[in-house]
């Protein structure tokens, strides 16, 4: 494992912040912003035995798929999101560890691990709170000049083999 | 019992059911209790769910011996296995001598079920094999094994049980749904379709029924699902979002509370319903099923696709998924969801049917995370249990087979009313 400079440390954890906050508002064009072109977004179930392309996942996005999800959001017609929930989530235990062979010529990659507590209150439907605790691994890059984008998102829920109750938000 | 107001001549019957269900249900509307009421919960469950056969599973997800899943039937948790012999077998997951919970992995393989509470250990087949300590326990271990569900059996590898010995034969039960599985299976040009890509599973804040009747009610899809369509291109473009002349597709009664959402007289192309324009990406899965089906037949599925069909009361083919109902209390169920993956075709093809089930399905779908705030909605709005929902939509134009079917305009309550009729019909037996 690869040490992290105290610099490299703070510019992850404040794009992990960043993303974070815009998914918290729900500002989906900025949020969207943060990703990068090979971006994966992965809501496994959890507790199968096989691993995806075999396994179903509540979420398995590529970029075009993701880039749909985000449009739908954006079209003011996607009922379990309107009104939008409002959400708190908190990320804590960070681990950041550098990639030794990144993927694009130039860029700086890293591996990062990150507990999330999000706090969700359903004003669409029911009107209740609900928690959504995971364990989360991202990847992010520095490209060539130094601009900081997810390229990987996997939201490994503590409940995700359970019965979930509609999960309309980017988590 | 008398916990609803007026007008539903609610009255104790005296006679199976309690509540007048001749009253809540009525040809052209139905009662907000039937969705609220912990009375009526408490029946359904025991007139549907105990009384009656239900799916429970797939042989494709225990094929050897040993193998099993559990499963709820209403709130009854049961195990689905295959014994040495290579026999369907339901079990109650519950232990013979204080009720412990036996089987606490989802799947697995097993040669036996050993309880850790007091060691108790039974065989396959439910036989109280050992009881520790055997000085102190002097009953005939036979009158202590497992309780085993007197109805399995399977129908296209699709299996369903019942609690009630007296529940009549599946073939009776299914019917016209028969066909509906024959079509199912007809997908794959081995005649053989496997579940085995794990299950998601969404929860609603709703009663169960809203699940039937929302997945084939055709109406809602230009409303709900306009966010959908304004993003993706999908089948559903053709099927269901023309205006009300143009519209082909249909809602189906099979007769036995099976219902169907009938897609495939919008077709013009073969496997739209997989988001294709033509079957040319597959040219081994048409070749295939040419050779399984004839050529004739072979296109007419290619073009028709997978059946949209509730089987009553915990079955949902939906296209390429299979869906099953859960209920959990008046006000809260399950839908849970897996691809339905073919056998006799190329990983490609199964993988396009999983990442579809994924687009489409489960708390995330871009459809089913809609309607599932619907039906939460609809459930705050019913909560006082005291008003009607109207299921008259079309009952002037609907036309009837002679298989039995009754046949709707695609917006049309054609099935809600199947679903309903037969409702009643259980409810009062």
């Amino acid at each position: 494992m690869q040490l992290v400079s105290v610099e490299e440390q703070r510019q992850i954890e404040a794009l992990l912040y960043k993303e974070a906050r815009l998914a918290d508002e729900s500002r989906y064009a900025e949020w969207e912003e943060l990703v990068d072109d090979d971006m994966y977004y992965w809501v496994p179930v959890g507790g199968l035995e096989v691993d995806t392309p075999q396994a179903i996942s509540v979420i398995a996005d590529n970029r075009k798929r993701l880039s749909s999800r985000v449009a739908q959001l954006k079209t003011g017609m996607r009922h379990a999101q309107l009104p939008a929930s409002p959400l708190c989530r908190v990320l804590s235990n960070i681990e950041i560890e550098k990639l030794p062979e990144p993927s694009q010529a130039g860029a700086r990659e890293y591996a990062v691990r990150a507990n999330s507590i999000l706090y969700e209150m359903r004003i669409q439907s029911t009107q209740t709170l609900e928690v959504w605790p995971a364990r989360v691994e991202y990847k992010v890059r520095a490209d060539a000049a130094g601009a900081w984008k997810l390229f990987f998102k996997k939201v490994m829920l503590v409940n995700g083999s359970e019965p979930l109750s509609t999960l309309g938000f980017l988590i | 019992m008398s916990a609803f107001p007026d007008v539903t001549g609610l009255s104790l019957s005296g006679a199976g059911a309690v509540l007048n269900y001749n009253g809540l249900v009525q040809p052209d509307r139905v009662h907000a209790s039937l969705y609220t009421s912990d009375a009526v919960y408490r029946e359904e469950l025991e007139q549907i769910f105990y009384k009656g056969w239900v799916y429970v599973g797939h042989e494709s997800e225990i094929p050897a011996p040993g193998d099993f899943v559990r499963r709820n039937i209403g709130e009854e948790p049961v195990v689905l296995l295959r014994d040495r012999k290579g026999a369907l077998q339901v079990l109650k997951n519950r232990c013979a001598h204080r009720g412990n919970l036996i089987v606490t992995k989802e799947r697995g393989n097993t040669k036996n079920f050993a309880c850790v509470y007091h060691g108790w250990v039974f065989n396959l087949n439910g036989q109280l094999l050992d009881v520790p300590y055997p000085n102190g326990f002097t009953r005939d271990r036979k009158d202590y094994g497992l309780e085993v569900l007197p109805l399995v059996e399977s129908y296209r590898g699709f299996v369903f049980a019942s609690f009630n010995p007296d529940a009549g034969s599946l073939d009776a039960h299914l019917g016209n749904g028969k066909q509906v599985l024959d079509r199912t299976v007809e997908m794959s040009p081995v005649g053989k379709v496997k579940l085995t890509a794990g299950w998601v599973k969404h929860k609603f804040y709703a009663n169960w029924k809203m699940l039937p009747e929302n997945d084939t009610d055709g109406y809602h899809v230009n409303f709900v699902h306009a966010s959908f369509a304004k993003v993706l291109r999908s089948h559903y473009d053709e099927s269901l979002l023309q205006s009300e002349d143009d519209m082909k597709s249909e809602t189906i009664d099979w007769g036995n509370g099976h219902t169907e959402l009938n897609l495939a007289p919008t077709y013009t192309k073969e496997m739209e319903w997989l988001g294709y324009p033509d079957a040319s990406r597959f040219p081994a899965y048409v070749a295939a099923l040419e050779e399984a089906h004839g050529h004739e037949r072979a296109h007419e599925v290619l073009r028709a696709g997978p059946p949209h069909t509730v089987i009553f009361p915990n079955l949902f083919i939906a296209e390429m998924n299979v869906v099953m109902f859960e209920p959990r209390g008046p006000n809260e169920c399950v839908q849970l969801h897996t691809p339905l993956l073919l056998e006799g075709v190329s990983d490609a093809l199964n993988e396009r049917i999983l990442r579809q089930s994924e687009a489409a399905m489960g708390p995330s779908g871009f459809l089913l995370a809609d309607d599932g705030i619907i039906s939460e909605r609809q459930q705050i709005a019913l909560k006082a249990g005291r008003s009607w929902l109207d299921v008259s939509r079309g009952d002037a134009r609907e036309r009837t087979t002679e298989q039995g079917a009754t046949i709707g305009h695609v917006t049309d309550e054609t099935t809600n009313r199947g679903f309903w009729r037969h409702y009643k019909k259980v409810m009062t037996r």
